[in-house]
C-alpha cells in the first residue's frame, strides 16, 4: 500500500456465488449468442457469462445479452391468466382451464358465425422453434384458419422472398466465418455495431486480422457507415438503382463471372439488358451515389477474388424489399460470389428466431419450407400429422399486414397474438389501434401483462420467458442452439408450448393429431419431417435430422444442414457453414434465378408540407418494443425516453433547439421527441428509434412490398413543429409507463 | 503463469464437454482461487506475458513493491480471501488502454461492469460519452469508455477526509472502501475523470475497483473482456497491447494528464475534424491545437441572453453556502474583536474586558457550531461525521475540519474563562444555584486563559480559513481553482464578521453609555473591516471575471454560464457590492466628518444586510456554476440537463430511467 497506508481496509467485491453454470442461448437477436447463467445453491440466477467455447460469439456478449437475466423478474409480468368480456372493462384473474376454453369456444363461434379464415393466428420471431412448429400445428391442423402469419413479415419477409425468388429457397447461404475469407464487404442499410454487436465484433476481429475494404450503404452516418472505407449515403429506397447501376459498370466491363453464370444461373440475358437503362450518368441522379463511386465501388467488388454482402432492414423494409434482395442475389451470383468461402448474400436477421418460424411455423405454408400450394407436401404433412389432407388450404392465406386490414373489411373477427406488440411495432399505429378496438374476440399471449396491445384484449394468457422453458432457435447463419431450462415459470405463467398443447386439446383434430409433452419430441417431429428431397429432387437445404438436443449442447449449435448421413459420416457435429456450394439450387433447373428489377419510385417523398425523410432503426440497449429492455434499468437508461436524430442546419432554420422537444407529423398521425442535433443525419432526414411506444410508428406510413408484404418503415414524409415544452414534457412522461 | 490460449478461428475442434454439468474446467489450473476462469477462455481476456518497463513516462516505478517494505507475496484479502493472486505481474502498475478509433458506443464494457459490481441505473464504475464533430456525410463521432484511471497522483486519495482510500502495490489500484467513506463527496470533486460515484441514495461513494479479483488470477477486467469493439484493453501501464501502434496521454475530450499522471493510454489515430463537440450539457467543446492536441473551449449552448434564473440558486448545496458563510462570518466576529483587543484599540480592549465578551464569543461558537452542522447535514452518513480528521496527512478538508473544530474549542475555553469574571453570570450562578464562582475559580490566571484560549481560536479559525480555501484549489475545477475564492472567504469573513461583531460591540457600548470617543472608535474598526471585506471581495471578482474571461477551459465554461444563464443574477450582485462599497466609504466619510446621528447606525445595517444578501448569492453561484474537467456525457447518460429534467417532470421516478431522486 503506498501513501502511507499502513491499515488494511476490506476490499469487498461482490460475490456471485455459482453453484451450477446453465447452457442456453441469448433470446433476443439473431445472431445467436451461448450464454451460461449461473445458479447459486438456492438455484437462484446470480449471473450470467457468454460462453467462451462457442464459435458464435466466443464468449463476448452485447449489452442486453450481459443483463438479460434480469428479465425474469421484471415488473409487468404476467402472473395469472385474465378474462373480460369488453376490452374496456377491468380485467379479472381466471383459472388456465377457464381462459383456454373461452379462447377455444370463441374461436368456434366466430369460425362457425363468418367461417374458418375470421379468426386469425399473428406469431413473433420470439418463441422457440418447436413452439412454433406446434402452433403451425395447431392452427393449420386443428383450427384450421389459413389467416396466419407472424411479425416476421415485419422485418424478414422481404429476405424470405428475395431468397426464394433467387434460390428457390429461403435460408442465408452464408456464415460469419465469411469474414475472415472475403476480400469485399459491403453492407447494405446495416448497422452491426448498433443491431448486432457480436457479429459486427465477429467482423472486426476478421478486419484486425487481414484488413480488406468495408463498403456501407446508408443514408445515416452510422458508426459501421464512419469506419467504412467508402460510405455510400443514399437517397432512401433507391438501393435497387445502384444495384443495378454496379451491374451496369460490371457487365459492360466484362467484369462479371461468366462461367458461373453459365454454369448456375438463368435469365443473364434480361438482366444485362435491363442494367442498360442503368448507366452511372443517369443513375447518379436517382440514387444521390456519385458516378464515379459507383464505378469504383463495382469495379472493387467484382475484381475481389470473394466478395459479401450483408444487408437488414434498410433493404427489407421498402417497397423494393424483396427486389433488394433478389438484386443482392444478381450482384453476389453474376460476380460467381454464392457458396465460396468469404462470397455470400447474408441476410442478417432481426429477432432470435426468425429463422425458426420462417422454417418449421407453417406460417407462410406447411412445416420444412413446404408449400401448401404443392398436393403432395400437403399430403406428406397430413400423412405425418394423421389428419385429412382437404383440410389444408390449397395456398397460403393472409401476410400479417394484410390480416390487420382485413378487421377493417370486417373478413377478420377474431385474433389471437402471440409474443408481438402490434400496438407499437406496426406502421401506422392509429390505423392499428382502431383495428383492435373492433375486433369481437382478442386473445394475448405474452411474457408481461403490460404490453400494450392488451390494452385490446378478451383474454391475456401469461407466458414464460426464455430459460422458463426449453427448445431450439436457429440464427442468421443457420445455426441451430438450445435454450435450456434453467427456471421454473415465473407465477403461474406457463410456456407457449405447454400453451399450444392445452389450446389443440380443445379441437377435434386435436385429438386425432399427437402432440409431443415435450419440446424434444416435437424436435424429434421436425427432424423426421427435414429429411429427404425437396419437390425438384435435391436435397433439402433445412436437414436437421443427424442433430439432438445432446449434439447441439455439446457443439454449441449446429449449422444445417445436417443430415443423419452427415452425422454418420464425420460425427463432428460441424454442420453446414454455407448452402449452395455445389452450385445447385432449389429451383426446377437447379439453376438461381437471374431476377430482372426495374425501379418504380412509390414513396412518399419529403415535399413542401411535409419536408423531411422520416428513417426509424434501432438502438443497441433496446430490443424492439422495449417490452424487455425498458425494464432493464442499466439497459433502459441509455435511452429512457424517445428521441430523435436532428441535422443542425435544419433545426437552426426552424428555430429548434437541442434537447428541446417536438412535435412531429405526418399524413397519419403525430408524435412528440426530445431533439439530439447531430451531423449524423443528412439535412432533410430525421432519425427516430422505433422502440417506443406512441411514438415514431404513429407517424409511419408503411407501404407494402408487393412480393413480401413488408412495410416500408424507413420510408415516408414527416413535418416537425414547436410544441410547448411543459406540455411536451408531460405528455412524454404519461406515455412512459416503463 | 498466464496460459495463452490460441484465439481460436471457426475452425477450432468441438471438444467433446458437457457445459452444462462440467462447471470448472482445466482452465482454473495453476491460477489462484479468486475468480473461476471461464470453461475454454478466450486470449482476449487473458492478460499477455510481456517484457515490462522499469519506469512510466513520468518518471514513477512501475514495480510498486519497490515503493514499500511489504513483501512480493502477500494477500490482498479481496473479501477477506487469504490465498496470494497467482498473477506474476500483481506488483506493476496497470492501466486502461483505449483506442478510441474502435470505439463503437455499444455499451457492453459499462453493462458488464453493472453486472459484475452490482451497481443499480442511476450508478456506473464505467460509463461512455462522446465527442462528434464534422458536417454530414463527413460526420465522426468519437466514443469515450472511461473508468478510473488509477492514477499515479490519485487525487481522490489525498482529499478524501475519512482516509477510505487506498492505492494499492498490487496492480497500483486506487480502491475505495465504501464502508469507511461519509458521502461527503469531495472525491468525486478533485477526480478530474468523474471515477468515484457519488450514490445519492445511499449517500456513500463507490468506485471501479479494477476487478482486482479477475486480476488474481491473470484476467483482464470485466469491461475489457466484454469489450465488442476491440477498443477497450488492459496491462501493465506503457505497454502497447498487440497490433496497437500508439500509446499516448490525450485524446479530445479527456482532461489534461498532467492534473493525476493516469494511468490509462490511447490510440486514437484517426483524424478527426478540428473542432469536436459533446451531447450532452456542458457548455464546453474542444479544439484541436497546432500540436494536434484537443484543447476545452467554451460552447455557447445557451446563446449570449442574460438571465435572471433565481430560482435555481436555491440548490442542494444550500448546507454548504450556509456552511461556509456561517464559519466564516464567525470567524470574522472574533477575529475583529479579540484581535482589535490584542492590537490596543482602546474601544475593543474595553470590550473584551466587559460583560458583553462573553455573549459575542458564544455567538461566535454558536455560528459556527450552527455551520459545522451544516457541513454534517451535507454528508451522506452523518452519523459518521467524525470520521472526518482520518487523513489530516493529506486532505484540506480534514485539516479544514480541525481548524474549524480548534476554533469551535478555543471559542468555547474563550467563553469558559470568561465566566467567573463576568458579572451576570457570577450574579446568576449565586442567586439560582447558589455556587461562588469567583470563590471557585480563586487563584487561577482567569486573564491570561481567556488570552490564550482565544488565540487558540484565532489560530485554529486561521487554520480552518486557509483549508478552506485549498479545499476548493482544485485543479479539475477552474472555476474555483483561482485567487477569487480565497478573496470571497477572506473577504465575507471580514465583512459579515464586522457585521455581526459591530452591532454586538457597538450596541453594548452604546448601552453601558460607554464615552462617544470609543463608541466611534469601535464603530470606525468595524466599518473599516467591512468595507476592507468587500474591497478584497470585489477585486478578488474582478480579477476572476478577467482571467475566465480570457480562459477558454471549463472555467471560461462556468463564467460562460455565469453571464448568460444567471447573467443578470451575476450583474445584480456586482452592482450591489460595488454600491454597498460606495455607499459605505460615504458612510464612513460622514462618520470621520463627526456626523453620529443613530440613523446612520440604521444606514450602516441597512448596508450590512444588503451584503449578507450578496454574499449569499454569490456563495451560491460559486456553488452552482463550478464545471468540472468531467469526461464527455452522451445525450441522456450522464447527461446534467437531462437527469434535472427527468427529476423535474417524474421520470425519474421510475428507478429503470437510471437518474437518481435527488435524496437531499
Amino acid at each position: 500500500m503506498l501513501f502511507g497506508r499502513k491499515n488494511r481496509k476490506p476490499i469487498t467485491i461482490p460475490k456471485k456465488e455459482v453453484k451450477e453454470w446453465k447452457y442456453t442461448t441469448c433470446n433476443y437477436c439473431s445472431t445467436g449468442c451461448a450464454i451460461e447463467i449461473g445458479l447459486n445453491e438456492d438455484k437462484r440466477i446470480v449471473t450470467t457469462r457468454g460462453h467462451a467455447g462457442a464459435d458464435v460469439n466466443r464468449g463476448k456478449l452485447c449489452i442486453k445479452g450481459i443483463l438479460e437475466h434480469e428479465l425474469f423478474e421484471s415488473p409487468g409480468r404476467g402472473t395469472e391468466p385474465l378474462i373480460r368480456d369488453k376490452h374496456f372493462e377491468k380485467f379479472e384473474k381466471t383459472t388456465w382451464d377457464n381462459a383456454l376454453d373461452t379462447t377455444a369456444k370463441k374461436i368456434k363461434e366466430i369460425q362457425d358465425k363468418y367461417g374458418k379464415d375470421a379468426f386469425a393466428v399473428v406469431s413473433s420471431g420470439q418463441l422457440l422453434t418447436e413452439e412454433f412448429y406446434t402452433l403451425g400445428k395447431l392452427t393449420r391442423g386443428c383450427i384450421g384458419t389459413n389467416n396466419y402469419d407472424g411479425n416476421t413479415t415485419l422485418c424478414m419477409a422481404s429476405a424470405v422472398s428475395g431468397y426464394k425468388r433467387s434460390f428457390g429457397s429461403d435460408g442465408p447461404p452464408g456464415c460469419y466465418d465469411d469474414f475472415e475469407h472475403t476480400y469485399c464487404f459491403m453492407a447494405f442499410g446495416s448497422n452491426l455495431p448498433e443491431q448486432h454487436p457480436i457479429i459486427y465484433w465477429r467482423l472486426k476481429e476478421a478486419l484486425e486480422k487481414r484488413k480488406f475494404p468495408l463498403i456501407v450503404v446508408d443514408p445515416r452516418v452510422t458508426m459501421l457507415a464512419q469506419f467504412a472505407d467508402i460510405h455510400l449515403p443514399i437517397t432512401p429506397g433507391t438501393d435497387c438503382v445502384l444495384i443495378n447501376s454496379m451491374m451496369y459498370v460490371i457487365i459492360n466491363e466484362g467484369l462479371q463471372d461468366q462461367a458461373y453464370i453459365d454454369a448456375h444461373t438463368e435469365g443473364f440475358e434480361a438482366v444485362k439488358a435491363l442494367v442498360q437503362d442503368y448507366d452511372p450518368k443517369s443513375a447518379q441522379h436517382i440514387c444521390g451515389i456519385d458516378e464515379d463511386r459507383i464505378r469504383s465501388v463495382a469495379r472493387l467488388y467484382a475484381k475481389a477474388p470473394s466478395a459479401m454482402s450483408i444487408w437488414t432492414m434498410g433493404i427489407n423494409q421498402s417497397t423494393h424489399g424483396s427486389d433488394g434482395v433478389a438484386n443482392i442475389n444478381n450482384l453476389n451470383l453474376i460476380t460467381g460470389n454464392i457458396g465460396k468461402p468469404g462470397g455470400t448474400s447474408l441476410s442478417i436477421t432481426g429477432q432470435c428466431n426468425a429463422m425458426g418460424t420462417r422454417e418449421w411455423s407453417s406460417c407462410s405454408g406447411l412445416p420444412g419450407y413446404r408449400l401448401l400450394e404443392n398436393p403432395d407436401h400437403r399430403q406428406e404433412i397430413a400423412d405425418f400429422w394423421g389428419i385429412d389432407p382437404e383440410f389444408f388450404p390449397k395456398k397460403r392465406g393472409l401476410a400479417q399486414t394484410d390480416i390487420f386490414p382485413a378487421i377493417e373489411t370486417g373478413d377478420v373477427k377474431g385474433m389471437w397474438i402471440v409474443a408481438t406488440n402490434p400496438m407499437t411495432s406496426m406502421a401506422n399505429t392509429p390505423r392499428i389501434r382502431k383495428m383492435l378496438e373492433s375486433l369481437d374476440f382478442l386473445v394475448v399471449q405474452d411474457v408481461y401483462a403490460d404490453v400494450e396491445t392488451n390494452q385490446y384484449s378478451h383474454v391475456y394468457f401469461p407466458a414464460s420467458v426464455w430459460a422458463e422453458k426449453e427448445g431450439c432457435h436457429t440464427n442468421t447463419e443457420r445455426r441451430v442452439s438450445l435454450i435450456s431450462n434453467v427456471l421454473p415459470p415465473y407465477a403461474n405463467s406457463k410456456p407457449d408450448f405447454w400453451i399450444f398443447n392445452q389450446m389443440a386439446k380443445r379441437f377435434e383434430n386435436g385429438q386425432k393429431i399427437k402432440f409431443p409433452e415435450t419440446p424434444e419430441g416435437a424436435f424429434e417431429e421436425m427432424k423426421q419431417l427435414s429429411k429427404g428431397a425437396n419437390p425438384y429432387g435435391n436435397e433439402r437445404t433445412l436437414d436437421i435430422s443427424g442433430m439432438s438436443y445432446e449434439k447441439i449442447v455439446k457443439a454449441r449449435g449446429i449449422q444445417w444442414p445436417y443430415s443423419e448421413e452427415q452425422d454418420k459420416a464425420s460425427g463432428s457435429l460441424k454442420g453446414s457453414p454455407r448452402l449452395y456450394t455445389d452450385g445447385k439450387f432449389q429451383t426446377p433447373t437447379g439453376k438461381a434465378n437471374l431476377i430482372c428489377v426495374d425501379f418504380y419510385d412509390n414513396n412518399e417523398k419529403p415535399c413542401k408540407d411535409y419536408p423531411f425523410w422520416l428513417n426509424s432503426g434501432r438502438v443497441v440497449e433496446h430490443f424492439h418494443t422495449r417490452t424487455r429492455t425498458g425494464k432493464i434499468g442499466n439497459c433502459n437508461k441509455f435511452s429512457p425516453t424517445p428521441y430523435m436524430e436532428m441535422n443542425p442546419d435544419a433545426a437552426r432554420e426552424l428555430g429548434i433547439e437541442h434537447q428541446t422537444y417536438v412535435r412531429l407529423t405526418s399524413r397519419r398521425g403525430d408524435a412528440v421527441v426530445l431533439v439530439q442535433l447531430t451531423q449524423r443525419v443528412a439535412r432533410d432526414m430525421v432519425f427516430i428509434p422505433f422502440h417506443f411506444h406512441d411514438c415514431v410508428n404513429r407517424l409511419t406510413l408503411g407501404l407494402l412490398d408487393p412480393y413480401s408484404r413488408q412495410p416500408a418503415f424507413k420510408q415516408c414524409s414527416t413535418r416537425i413543429e414547436k410544441v410547448d415544452q411543459a406540455e411536451a414534457a408531460r405528455l412524454n412522461a404519461e406515455r412512459r409507463n416503463y | 503463469m498466464s496460459k495463452v490460449i490460441e484465439n481460436s478461428s471457426a475452425d477450432v475442434a468441438v471438444q467433446g464437454f458437457d457445459p452444462a454439468t462440467m462447471a470448472i474446467g482445466t482452465e482454473q489450473e495453476g491460477r489462484s482461487n479468486h475468480w473461476e476462469v471461464r470453461t475454454q477462455e478466450r486470449s482476449y481476456a487473458i492478460l499477455p506475458v510481456t517484457e515490462i518497463q522499469k519506469e512510466n513516462r513520468y518518471g514513477q516505478l512501475i514495480d510498486l513493491v519497490e515503493l514499500t517494505d511489504l513483501p512480493a507475496e502477500r494477500s490482498m484479502f479481496i473479501n477477506e480471501n487469504p490465498e496470494v493472486g497467482s498473477n506474476p505481474n500483481r506488483n506493476k502498475q496497470h492501466g486502461f488502454f483505449f483506442t478510441a478509433d474502435n470505439c463503437i458506443g455499444c455499451h457492453a464494457c459499462e453493462a458488464a461492469c453493472a453486472e459484475k459490481n452490482d451497481t443499480p441505473a442511476h450508478l456506473a464504475f464505467r460509463s461512455v460519452g462522446y465527442v462528434e464533430g464534422g458536417s454530414f456525410p463527413d460526420y465522426k463521432r468519437m466514443n469515450i469508455s472511461m473508468a478510473c484511471n488509477h492514477c499515479d497522483d490519485p487525487v481522490c486519495l489525498k482529499g478524501c477526509p475519512t482516509k477510505a482510500y487506498t492505492k494499492h502495490a498490487e496492480y497500483g489500484a486506487v480502491l475505495q472502501d465504501p464502508e469507511t467513506c461519509f458521502g461527503c463527496g469531495y472525491c468525486t470533486w478533485v477526480c478530474p475523470y468523474n471515477a468515484p460515484q457519488l450514490d445519492p441514495v445511499k449517500g456513500q461513494v463507490s468506485k471501479c475497483n479494477m476487478c482486482v479479483d479477475r486480476l488474481e488470477v491473470g484476467l483482464k477486467p470485466a469491461c475489457v473482456s466484454a469489450c465488442v469493439g476491440n477498443a477497450l484493453d488492459f496491462g501493465v501501464i506503457e505497454n502497447t497491447p498487440e497490433n496497437r501502434e500508439q500509446c499516448k496521454t490525450q485524446i479530445p475530450g479527456f482532461p489534461d494528464p498532467e492534473i493525476t499522471h493516469p494511468n490509462i493510454r490511447f490510440q486514437q489515430t484517426k483524424d478527426l475534424p478540428i473542432e469536436m463537440t459533446r451531447t450532452d450539457s456542458m457548455p464546453v467543446k474542444y479544439h484541436r491545437d497546432s500540436d494536434g492536441n484537443y484543447k476545452p473551449v467554451v460552447d455557447q449552448k445557451q446563446g449570449k441572453a442574460k438571465h435572471w434564473n433565481f430560482s435555481r440558486l436555491n440548490s442542494r448545496e444550500n448546507p454548504l453556502v450556509l456552511f461556509t458563510l456561517f464559519a466564516q462570518a464567525a470567524f470574522g466576529v472574533f477575529f475583529i474583536t479579540f484581535l482589535g483587543a490584542m492590537l490596543g484599540i482602546e474601544a475593543l480592549v474595553s470590550f473584551v474586558a466587559s460583560d458583553m465578551f462573553l455573549p459575542l464569543t458564544v455567538t461566535s461558537l454558536l455560528m459556527t457550531t450552527f455551520a459545522l452542522i451544516m457541513s454534517v447535514t451535507h454528508l451522506g452518513k452523518p452519523m459518521r461525521f467524525y470520521r472526518g480528521f482520518n487523513n489530516l496527512r493529506y486532505s484540506p478538508m480534514a485539516r479544514e475540519g480541525l481548524g474549524l473544530a480548534i476554533f469551535s474549542a478555543g471559542c468555547g475555553l474563550t467563553a469558559l474563562f470568561a465566566l467567573p469574571t463576568n458579572q451576570w453570570v457570577v450574579a446568576f450562578t449565586s442567586a439560582n444555584l447558589g455556587v461562588d464562582l469567583v470563590s471557585l475559580t480563586q487563584g487561577l490566571p482567569l486573564t491570561s486563559l481567556v488570552k490564550s484560549a482565544g488565540i487558540l481560536a484565532l489560530l485554529g479559525g486561521f487554520g480552518g480559513l486557509f483549508y478552506m480555501n485549498k479545499c476548493y484549489q482544485i485543479k479539475a475545477r477552474p472555476f474555483w481553482h483561482h485567487l477569487q475564492t480565497a478573496t470571497s472567504f477572506v473577504g465575507n469573513s471580514l465583512s459579515l464578521g464586522a457585521f455581526f461583531g459591530g452591532v454586538i460591540v457597538v450596541s453594548s457600548l452604546l448601552i453601558s453609555q460607554a464615552p462617544a470617543a470609543l463608541v466611534n472608535q469601535a464603530s470606525l474598526v468595524f466599518a473599516s473591516a467591512f468595507i476592507l471585506g468587500m474591497v478584497i471581495e470585489a477585486l478578488g471578482l474582478i480579477k476572476h471575471n478577467s482571467d475566465l474571461n480570457r480562459s477558454e477551459n471549463e472555467g471560461g465554461a462556468a463564467h460562460y454560464i455565469q453571464c448568460t444563464t444567471f447573467g443578470k443574477t451575476y450583474l445584480f450582485r456586482n452592482w450591489l457590492l460595488a454600491v454597498n462599497i460606495i455607499a459605505a466609504i460615504t458612510l464612513l466619510a460622514i462618520n470621520l466628518a463627526g456626523y453620529n446621528e443613530p440613523l446612520l447606525l440604521l444606514a450602516w445595517i441597512a448596508l450590512a444586510l444588503i451584503n449578507c444578501f450578496t454574499a449569499a448569492i454569490g456563495r451560491a453561484l460559486f456553488y452552482i456554476l463550478v464545471i468540472p474537467t468531467t469526461m464527455p456525457g452522451a445525450f441522456f447518460w450522464k447527461n446534467k440537463a437531462f437527469e434535472q429534467h427527468a427529476r423535474d417532470i417524474g421520470l425519474a421516478d421510475n428507478p429503470a430511467t437510471g437518474v437518481a431522486p435527488l435524496a437531499h
